[in-house]
């Protein structure tokens, strides 16, 4: 049995602001008057993640992804509820949970903006007390997975933003922090650069059993990292399970299209319709698509049942994707999907 | 005339906007303006109080004080930074842009400027202008300025606003050269707190360097003004000063017309 | 003491990084530099110019006063060349939220962010500041004694803390207004009033000036123990007593400051 690395009990973040008026009328009043109003960006959320695992942490623009991981790293304090990371809360201890963990936030760069790359790494080996073996070890691991080399003696403000990336994860990780948030390390970036990073990140956790929780908008990214995902929609959590179960669940559908040699008859077209009403049938001239739950039907069922009946061409099979899911999550809640 | 006017205008009511929409800084603002005016007006108090002399350079105890009170008022009127938003502009590679516009740069900048003036004209310098002037007649038992004067004043305060804003241009043009206009500022304002005698009033300058001064623009800044509402200058010294400052403001303003061709120019060859 | 060792050798990293680039543009360098120069001349030739007038001000010579101006310049110099970034705090990192990146590391914060810039226009303070406070001992204005050149060194120590506190308690400020510059802009000005005696201003000034925003003891305080004489203790004394108290207030506030962060994006 693993231990729990991070465990979230009843989390709660409320913000409270000033309220602002608009117009000239509005400028005279606020000289005045002072109106706060409370918003909740956390609302009770609780969960724990093990050693090793990679976690995704997903849910719409202002769901409470980004909060949730400030408070796990020491930036903000929950308003209510306790937040362990390591057995410690991070914003009560902040200096001993900032050396466990590493953050990179893609938005934002965490290096020295006018330092070149190499005094960066300098700087944080001495911020960390990296030890001279472990920083060189890490350096040359670094090196082959992110490809450094290239660009180590820029200036941080002269890199592109793949390089920045690069960078960024490379300095989020040279102390070895037990767990890693990863707030949208792939926006922006294109394929190339994209799939570098993924790679690097599971080899870390492969080589260094880092715990990994992810935030991103891109699907992708959760595909090809996380076996467990968990999803928040207006500071709730709504979900919490692996991506496995979330698609058979959710995502049983799937579609298929056939390409017919000819435009069928009526009769044959009713006589599909007659195979089973668990399927949706459509036909468009020479195209017939079938949707069906895969809890129903097999896809080589199907198949085999449309093909006895008709000469066929061509076939297409369409899975529901993690990203239709996910849509409709967001649309409609849990329940309605 | 009237229709450049109805062009730029939307530059200068912008301004007052937003000026207004500052809440609470306004109080501040108002707080460190007396901050600054207090300093030298209890100087003043301590310099007199020592000297054996009622009059120093011309000025007597209550003359001085309003003195320091108005120089730092009109001061702080009429000298609008259009320079710190040029240096802002060609960091961000806004000047090549405006180049394309079918608006003149340097009215969209004067009309900026423009607008923060009249803004800081109703909202902290008026009051801080009626309690100055009530404050003279109550406290310092000096008579009410007339209206001549006020208009004359109001006039000359003006064309102290064109001067200092041609002349900020100017200034502004040094941001192609370097990108530290922050130094710069720093720099031009302690010249010009010397210049402009808003620090010390220019009567109290050896007369050679009084001489020099007369034939530069910085007095028909704040001195003149501040001069003309104490009743300092006769019928006829209005009228010549107030030519000096028309002429300067004039010549500014073909000065800077002159080194924005030769940016332009620059702009055009090397990009913005 | 390993770990005041470790944040000097960080400390170096930076400053021999930041001098680098400044090196890079030395135009910048000398208009800053410049800048501040002539601001302090400016306020010097006003002295000049007025003492030409009188003989002296409240019982203190122009020589006497010119000390007083110049030992109130290095304090401020020197906080100004050291934490000038926390200006940042007041006016940005709360705001647009890149405070985020100190609290993600094991480090002091306060460190990190003056860590991150040395203002080298400050050079304009400490320069006039030394050349008048050397002008007064070389024209026997202030005598100069072994125990005078260390309560001097102590005092000037003092004095830019005081400085430094007020700048972190009205930057502090922005976690809880989120833009506090207007305020920290203030209270600098008020330091201004430090260049003269305090005498010269009206109560209620004095005393703001002693207790609120203690600029009165960064340098005219002290000053009268290295002028005529006063009591030791009564000056440079309370100037320490006042940097430590102050110093707690603000670095206090600071760290309640850090519990109501808000980071940016909601």
């Amino acid at each position: 049995m693993n231990q729990n690395v991070i465990e979230l009990t009843n989390v709660r973040k409320e913000f409270v602001s000033t309220k602002h008026y608009p117009g000239f009328k509005g400028a005279v009043k606020g000289l005045f008057t002072k109106e706060t109003e409370t918003k909740v960006a956390v609302d009770d959320i609780s969960f724990s993640i093990e050693e090793g695992e990679m976690v995704g942490y997903i849910g719409s623009n202002g769901a409470g992804k980004s909060t949730t991981i400030k408070m796990m790293s020491g930036i903000l304090t929950p308003t209510q509820g306790t937040c362990l990371v390591n057995g410690i809360e991070p914003y009560k201890n902040r200096k001993v949970n900032a050396k466990n963990i590493g953050v990179v936030f893609g938005q934002r760069t965490q290096l020295w903006w006018d330092l070149p790359l190499s005094e960066t790494y300098t700087v944080l080996k001495e911020i960390y007390e990296v030890s001279d073996e472990d920083f060189k070890e890490r350096m040359n691991f670094f090196y082959e997975v992110l490809e450094l080399e290239e660009f180590i003696h820029n200036s941080v403000r002269t890199l592109s933003l793949g390089q920045r990336m690069r960078a960024d994860l490379a300095a989020a990780l040279l102390h070895n922090p037990k767990v890693l948030y990863l707030d949208e390390p792939t926006i922006g970036l294109d394929i190339v650069v994209k799939d570098r990073i993924r790679q690097a990140i599971r080899g870390i956790n492969e080589k260094y059993n880092t715990t990994v929780i992810l935030t991103t908008h891109d699907l992708g990214d959760i595909e090809e990292l996380c076996k467990r995902i968990i999803i928040i929609d207006a500071g709730k959590k709504i979900y919490d399970g692996t991506l496995l179960d979330l698609k058979r669940s959710y995502g049983g559908s799937c579609n298929i299209h056939f390409e017919m040699k000819e435009i069928p008859s009526a009769e044959k077209i009713q006589s599909i319709h007659n195979i089973s009403d668990k399927m949706g049938i459509a036909v468009k001239k020479k195209t017939l698509s079938v949707n069906f739950n895969k809890n129903d039907f097999t896809v080589a069922q199907v198949i085999g049942k449309i093909m006895a009946d008709i000469e066929v061409t061509d076939v297409q099979i369409k899975e529901t994707e993690l990203t239709d899911i996910v849509k409709r999550i967001y649309q409609n809640g849990v329940e309605a999907v | 005339m009237l229709k450049s006017f109805k062009i730029y205008w939307p530059f200068a009511s912008n301004q007052i906007k937003a000026n207004f929409a500052y809440k609470g800084s306004f109080y501040l603002y108002m707080l460190r303006k007396f901050f600054g005016m207090f300093i030298y007006y209890y100087l003043w108090m301590a310099i007199y109080a020592s000297s054996t002399s009622d009059v120093l350079g011309g000025f007597t105890k209550n003359e001085m004080i309003m003195y320091v009170f108005m120089s730092y008022t009109i001061s702080d009127i009429i000298m609008i930074n259009i320079s710190s938003d040029i240096g802002r502009d060609v960091v961000d590679g806004n000047v090549a842009m405006n180049l394309i516009k079918p608006i003149n740069y340097r009215m969209s900048l004067v009309f900026r400027a423009f607008g923060i003036m009249i803004y800081k004209l109703v909202m902290p310098s008026l009051f801080i202008w009626v309690g100055l002037e009530i404050f003279k007649v109550t406290k310092l038992g000096m008579s009410v300025s007339n209206p001549v004067t006020i208009l004359a004043f109001f006039i000359s305060m003006f064309l102290s606003f064109l001067i200092y804003v041609f002349f900020d241009y100017c200034f502004g043009m040094l941001a192609f050269v370097t990108t530290y206009i922050f130094g710069m500022t720093i720099i031009k304002n302690a010249m010009l707190s010397f210049l402009t005698g808003r620090l010390i009033p220019i009567s109290f300058f050896p007369a050679v360097v009084q001489k020099i001064f007369s034939f530069l623009p910085f007095t028909a800044m704040t001195y003149v003004p501040v001069m003309i509402y104490l009743g300092k200058y006769t019928g006829e010294q209005i009228l010549l000063e107030l030519g000096k400052q028309l002429i300067w403001a004039i010549l500014l303003f073909l000065i800077g017309g002159f080194l924005w061709k030769k940016v332009e120019k620059r702009i055009v060859i090397l990009g913005g | 003491m390993k770990s005041l060792r470790r944040y000097l050798r960080l400390y170096r990293i930076f400053a021999v990084q930041y001098i680098k680039t400044m090196m890079q543009s030395k135009i910048d360098f000398f208009i800053g530099l410049g800048g501040f120069l002539i601001s302090q001349g400016a306020g010097i030739a006003f002295l000049y110019l007025v003492f030409e007038q009188i003989p002296s001000m409240k019982d203190w010579s122009f020589e006497q006063m010119l000390f007083i101006y110049g030992f109130a310049q290095i304090p401020r110099g020197i906080d100004h060349l050291l934490t000038d970034n926390l200006w940042m705090v007041s006016w940005q990192m709360v705001i647009r939220g890149t405070f985020d990146k100190y609290m993600l590391r094991p480090m002091n914060l306060f460190f990190q962010i003056v860590c991150e810039k040395i203002q080298m226009d400050a050079l304009g303070e400490l320069l006039i500041g030394m050349i008048l406070v050397a002008r007064a001992v070389s024209n026997g204005t202030v005598e100069i004694t072994p125990l005078k050149v260390i309560f001097f060194v102590i005092s000037v120590l003092a004095g830019a803390v005081i400085y430094t506190s007020v700048k972190l308690f009205f930057a502090a400020l922005a976690f809880w207004v989120k833009d506090s510059s207007p305020f920290l802009t203030t209270a600098y000005e008020m330091a201004d009033f430090a260049k003269y005696p305090i005498e010269i201003y009206s109560k209620p000034i004095q005393i703001i000036l002693m207790t609120v925003l203690p600029f009165a003891f960064v340098a005219y305080i002290p000053s009268t123990f290295f002028l005529v004489n006063r009591n030791v203790l009564t000056t440079v004394g309370a100037e320490c007593a006042i940097a430590v108290i102050f110093w707690l207030i603000s670095y206090a506030l600071f760290q309640r400051g850090l519990v109501r962060y808000e980071s940016a994006g909601n």
